[in-house]
């Protein structure tokens, strides 16, 4: 079977990608999320978002940005920092290039997540366009706003699908006047008690992440109260107050562990030590998200679906195992209604087929080139 | 009309001793905070767990019978308004704080716990919930979940969507399906997110997990008088500016300023024409210093009285007199209508311009009180109904929250759409985008039972019109504001 390729460049070419095409289609952005969760199957054609690029209205006196899905979000981030602004959002996958769209349909999150949650609570409207070709629009330009369902947090963590992200509306912050990070080296359990006084405290850090060996706490603020929170939290903690550049290379280090991770989990913040402590692997740990990572051979990673499920939380892979072994744990209570919602919106599953698995079983006998 | 047989089933459901039939009890369930939309349900159910919900549910969807739930009947748009032959299923007495965990930080809550109750439990360790609806003494977190409520501190904390991590739900079928994890983050799509804000036609949430914030170390608070309207709305545009995110920035005009002051005397200027509440809050070595350039700002902008307050008394006193306008309004006005659309907040001074033009045109005073910061305008239009002024007080209301949708808002920030602006969403989305909204519907509710012919527009709902506006019971005995 031959491949189409369908690279649209904008909404127009989106909306024809799939109204003019029959069959099934993966959604694919830069690639950087490609070996996560289930296995996309092989389809009669790619749609690829990397040439659906471009800011299509930004006015920083709104703070808020329209940009087309497939959009870098480093590149943007240049765009926002020349204005004094951010999408205050910090996935590890981001400096490889990964786009706006991407990161939605994956529900990827960085440390910062700890203050400003994931895109879900950053995107404020969408355009989509669902597999019959037809583009809907959801929310809108300006932060607060109740009118109509919020498709785009359906799709967030959708992998393609429900539908295709065209364009995307972000909130945007300030960028804060200053940055400091404290570091301290020890043990994980050691880690999530120091992690649970400084919550305690009225320090408001953005970033609480242990990281293979080193708890990196960050705060943000004006300079001249960062450098006095910094100094009260290094103290409460035991800690040391990193300079610019070892404050950075801190950072990046920790994007290097989670771009090495094979299992994304997700629990109640007090339980995530303890669960990531059981694997004795290369891990991350954001204590107080209760979102981890843990990198161990990927034929062991049912283990970590079972003791995920036990604790109630949720997991899925972020390297492809091997075959027999699942890549997402315990499917939600709702699948009932999950599956109903996709045969609403892609009653033939010609999105994105595979990358749930098994959960829209139903629909696989549909899959298939008409 | 229910049948013998189904009103047997649904009185097994919940219990006989939970059902409301007697018409003189029916009544006080005809409409929500949007009084002039009224409908008297068929049946009343208070159903005392998740389980008899759920039950419920199920006999409505055997045998096709609409529902509407129901929290504190606080809403201002029509989204509770009882459907004809249909039923309504309160929460009210499913009101326990089933637990708060100060070390994760979360509380688990039945949905009929009023949103303030929540702040009160979680109270004792140093906790609370940050959406703050004014009506937050009586509404509840179900009908917050169900609105997507937000409140004065929304611009810098959120709205309910924000700080919701988890809801056992009764969809449609009655199923009973958890939505949502132990995570903020899912990692699969976020049905969780869809569901809250969506007026109760997706299901009925019958258990939330929310998220408590630290009470913040220190809460600073102004009091700003301005020249003009304008120039308290370019302050607000030089703090975005200078980076600064304050908890709150809520701005009111001459004619809101009057009414607030003459029903609670909180020390507004009587003839200022603009006024700011700014609030900041967080850390003390933050918030100091970023207070100070709140300050230079108003003052390069011609503040002609910068109030302080020294003490929470105070700071209450300052919030007494913002939540208090709308009340108020009743004193300078025997009708209003309350709006609640948004714009970018660039588009402030012009929409404000172009109410005033409006009203003129329409001969009706229209009084502002809004909140600047996210640019959610609570436009009130004033009109006396016994001058015949109903019909043009209702045009002038719809036009208003049209031209927020033309400015590039919003026809609601956090009233919702229910009834009341149904009919004006083909004015915000198109064809395909109200369709698409339906197929998400349909697969939540393929028999179309829960709290049908709200937010999405319906041919029947949009030929009929509303009945004169009177005061919510609870309004008159003060309980509830309109904002």
């Amino acid at each position: 079977m031959t491949t189409t390729m369908l690279a649209p460049t904008d909404l127009k070419g989106a909306h024809e990608a799939l109204a003019d095409t029959k069959g099934t289609v993966s959604i694919r952005g830069a690639g950087t999320a490609e070996g996560w969760a289930g296995a996309p199957l092989p389809t009669a054609a790619v749609l690829d978002t990397t040439r659906l690029t471009g800011v299509l209205t930004y006015n920083p006196s709104d703070m808020t940005v329209s940009v087309r899905a497939g959009t870098p979000l480093a590149e943007l981030q240049r765009e926002l920092a020349a204005n004094g602004q951010r999408l205050a959002f910090d996935a590890a996958r981001v400096a490889r290039g990964a786009t706006v769209g991407g990161l939605v349909a994956t529900a990827d999150s960085g440390p910062l997540a700890l203050a400003y949650g994931s895109l879900r609570d950053l995107v404020i409207g969408a355009t989509v366009v669902l597999a019959d070709g037809t583009m809907a629009r959801t929310g809108g330009h300006v932060i607060k706003n109740v009118a109509g369902y919020d498709l785009a947090k359906l799709l967030h963590g959708s992998y393609g699908g429900f539908a295709l992200l065209a364009e995307i509306v972000l909130r945007l912050h300030p960028v804060p006047g200053a940055s400091r990070t404290v570091a301290l080296d020890c043990a994980l359990d050691a880690a999530a008690e120091r992690a649970a006084t400084v919550l305690g405290s009225a320090l408001e850090p953005v970033c609480l992440e242990w990281a293979d060996g080193t708890l990196l706490i960050r705060l943000e603020g004006t300079s001249e109260g960062t450098e006095d929170r910094s100094r009260e939290l290094a103290e409460l903690v035991g800690g040391a107050v990193l300079g610019d550049d070892a404050g950075a290379a801190a950072w990046k280090r920790h994007a290097e562990l989670v771009g090495r991770a094979a299992v994304r989990v997700g629990c109640r913040p007090s339980r995530l030590a303890g669960l990531l402590g059981r694997f004795g692997d290369t891990a991350v740990a954001g204590l107080g998200t209760g979102i981890g990572t843990t990198s161990l051979p990927l034929d062991e990673v049912g283990a970590v679906h079972d003791a995920v499920t036990t604790e109630g939380g949720m997991s899925v892979t972020r390297r492809r195992p091997p075959d027999g072994v699942r890549a997402w744990g315990r499917p939600p209570s709702a699948i009932r209604l999950l599956t109903a919602v996709k045969k609403e919106l892609d009653p033939l599953g010609r999105l994105s087929p595979g990358r749930f698995e098994s959960w829209f079983a139903e629909l696989d006998d549909k899959e298939g080139t008409p | 009309m229910l049948n013998a047989a189904v009103r047997d089933a649904l009185a097994s459901a919940v219990g006989p001793r939970n059902v409301l039939s007697d018409p003189v009890q029916l009544r006080s369930y005809e409409c929500d905070g949007l009084t002039g939309f009224r409908q008297v349900p068929s049946l009343v159910l208070l159903p005392l767990d998740t389980e008899s919900v759920a039950a419920a549910v199920r006999v409505c969807h055997e045998h096709e019978i609409p529902f509407v739930a129901r929290g504190a009947g606080t809403g201002l748009s029509g989204g509770a308004m009882p459907v004809a032959d249909g039923i309504v299923i309160s929460l009210q007495r499913l009101r326990q704080v089933l637990e708060v965990d100060p070390v994760d930080r979360r509380a688990v809550l039945q949905p009929g716990v009023t949103n303030l109750d929540i702040t009160r439990a979680a109270a004792p360790h140093g906790l609370y919930y940050a959406p703050d609806p004014s009506s937050q003494q009586v509404c509840t977190i179900g009908g917050n979940v169900a609105e997507n409520s937000g409140g004065a501190h929304c611009l810098k904390y959120g709205f309910t969507t924000n700080h919701v991590l988890s809801m056992r739900v009764v969809l449609p079928d009655g199923e009973v399906v958890t939505l949502g994890g132990d995570t903020g983050e899912q990692l699969g799509p976020d049905l969780r997110g869809v569901f809250i804000g969506s007026e109760g036609t997706l299901g009925i949430v019958c258990e939330i997990t929310v998220r408590l914030l630290r009470v913040p170390q220190t809460v600073r608070t102004l009091l700003a008088d301005f020249p003009s309207v304008r120039a308290a709305g370019e302050v607000v545009s030089d703090l975005v500016a200078a980076g600064i995110v304050p908890a709150a920035v809520e701005m009111m005009d001459n004619l809101a300023i009057q009414a607030a002051e003459k029903a609670v005397g909180a020390g507004y200027t009587l003839d200022t024409p603009a006024a700011l509440v700014v609030e900041l809050d967080g850390p003390a070595s933050e918030c100091g210093s970023q207070f100070e350039q709140v300050k230079q700002i108003c003052d390069r902008h011609g503040c002609t009285r910068l109030h302080i307050a020294g003490d929470t008394g105070e700071r209450a006193k300052i919030w007494m007199g913002r939540k208090a306008a709308f009340a108020a309004v009743g004193r300078i006005s025997p009708d209003y209508i309350v709006q609640d659309g948004v714009v970018p907040r660039t588009r402030l001074a012009e929409v404000l311009g172009r109410i005033e033009d409006m009203g003129t045109a329409a001969g009706l005073r229209v009084a502002n009180v809004f909140h600047a910061g996210d640019g959610n305008l609570h436009p009130l239009v004033l009109f006396d109904e016994d001058a015949g002024e109903l019909e043009r007080a209702e045009e002038l209301s719809k036009d208003i929250a049209e031209l927020c949708v033309e400015l590039g808002g919003s026809l609601s920030g956090e009233h919702g759409i229910g009834t009341d602006k149904a009919c004006s969403m083909p004015r915000m989305f198109g064809v395909d985008d109200l369709a698409t909204m339906d197929r998400v519907r349909s697969a939540f509710d393929a028999r179309k039972l829960c709290n049908p012919g709200k937010l999405l527009p319906t041919p029947r709902l949009c030929g009929e019109r509303p009945g004169r506006y009177r005061p919510h019971p609870l309004e008159e005995a003060g309980v509830i504001e309109r904002l």
